[in-house]
């Protein structure tokens, strides 16, 4: 196993879509995810305003592997990591800043937020995520059984034949 | 190990295609791409260099439907093969679940899949993972292809002692492309429902 696993329920969860709601209210922020080094999405919300959201799973895809780039490049230069990424464009911006060595804040908004605003309440928010986070990780392990793997491989032969 | 959201009852499990560059890596995603329903899939990514060759990565979800409540997604991912993009190819197997080996049948290939098979073991291995705890499965793609090696022989340098499953595939028009995915996901599956 390279990676631990993130299982995210209950009160956790709940937990982890409030955090994320007090930061879409506080900063008027479009998008908001938490996203996990392997690229996964953990939680979403959205503005009610905003615009349909891009497809999500390749957001989070292309923010953790830009992350792993930015940690190796960080390593190159003698730094253990650069925690925060901030890309802006003509009329949005991306920012991103790490939730302990195991997932990713990311923000996505236009040109209307001050990015030091969003700075202040990400900050706020990553040390009662990262809390979170560290307990799920002392969880015990999930357990799925054998049906779970019968369920799976008639999947699988209903897709591929 | 594969993300388990509870919650949102989703889980996601990461398939990483490696092999020498040229071996029909992205080519197999195309054909995924190409033959899912569109409702079970989603956006294919491609960072590639202008002459098409991965730059560093591929990136294709997959829904393979829901199991016991679950939503149960696939997140199939190529590498770069050039040899000069080792550190992309170490990123992209963060967390990997399942790998399936592209391994080029051309004649004047032989070195490079045993060259790819010892990065990827290296790479494995940086990352404090043994090549046995990963589910992998050999393609042995390009079987089309003129003089194409036997399959034995490819077989003998990438795993002498005969521990993966093998599949002969044509990945440019789809043969033994499913095959090999099925493979991969039923052992990734496996290992996931015995909680490894």
């Amino acid at each position: 196993m390279i990676e631990p696993s993130l299982a995210l329920y209950g009160d956790a969860f709940e937990r982890v879509d409030r955090h994320l709601e007090e930061l879409l209210g506080a900063t008027g922020v479009r998008y908001c995810l938490l996203v996990d080094r392997k690229g996964f999405v953990l939680s979403h919300k959205e503005a009610l305003w905003a615009p349909r959201p891009p497809a999500l799973d390749s957001v989070a895809t292309l923010v953790a592997s830009n992350a792993a780039a930015t940690a190796a490049l960080a390593n190159m230069l003698g730094e253990r990591t650069f925690s925060e990424q901030t890309h802006q464009g003509e009329n949005g911006t991306l920012y991103v800043e790490s939730v302990g060595d195991s997932a990713l804040l990311t923000l996505i908004f236009d040109g209307s937020v001050p990015l030091g605003r969003v700075k202040v309440h990400t900050k706020k928010a990553i040390a009662g995520l990262a809390a979170i986070l560290k307990e799920l990780q002392d969880a015990p392990p999930i357990q799925l059984g054998e049906d779970f793997s019968h369920g799976a491989t008639a999947l699988l032969d209903d897709l591929f034949g | 190990m594969s993300t388990i959201n509870f919650a949102a009852r989703e889980i996601n499990c990461k398939i990483v295609y490696y092999g020498p560059g040229m071996s029909g890596k992205t080519t197999n995603l195309k054909h995924v791409f190409s033959k899912v329903p569109g409702h079970l899939r989603g956006e294919m990514v491609s960072l590639a260099t202008e002459d098409e060759r991965t730059l560093f990565f591929d990136f294709l979800p997959l829904d393979l439907g829901s199991v016991q409540g679950f939503k149960t997604r696939f997140h199939l991912y190529t590498v770069p093969g050039q040899v000069f993009y080792n550190a992309s190819r170490k990123l992209i197997l963060r967390g990997v679940d399942g790998i399936v080996f592209v391994a080029d049948s051309a004649p004047n290939r032989l070195r490079a899949n045993a060259e790819s098979m010892r990065n990827l073991r290296e790479n494995l291995a940086e990352h404090g993972i043994d090549v046995r705890e990963v589910p992998i499965v050999l393609q042995v793609n390009k079987r089309d292809v003129e003089g194409a090696l036997p399959t034995e022989m490819i077989r003998a340098v990438i795993d002498p002692r005969k521990e993966l499953t093998l599949f002969e595939a044509t990945a440019h028009n789809g043969g033994g492309v499913f095959e090999t995915l099925k493979s991969v996901s039923r052992l990734v599956l496996d290992r996931l429902a015995q909680n490894k």
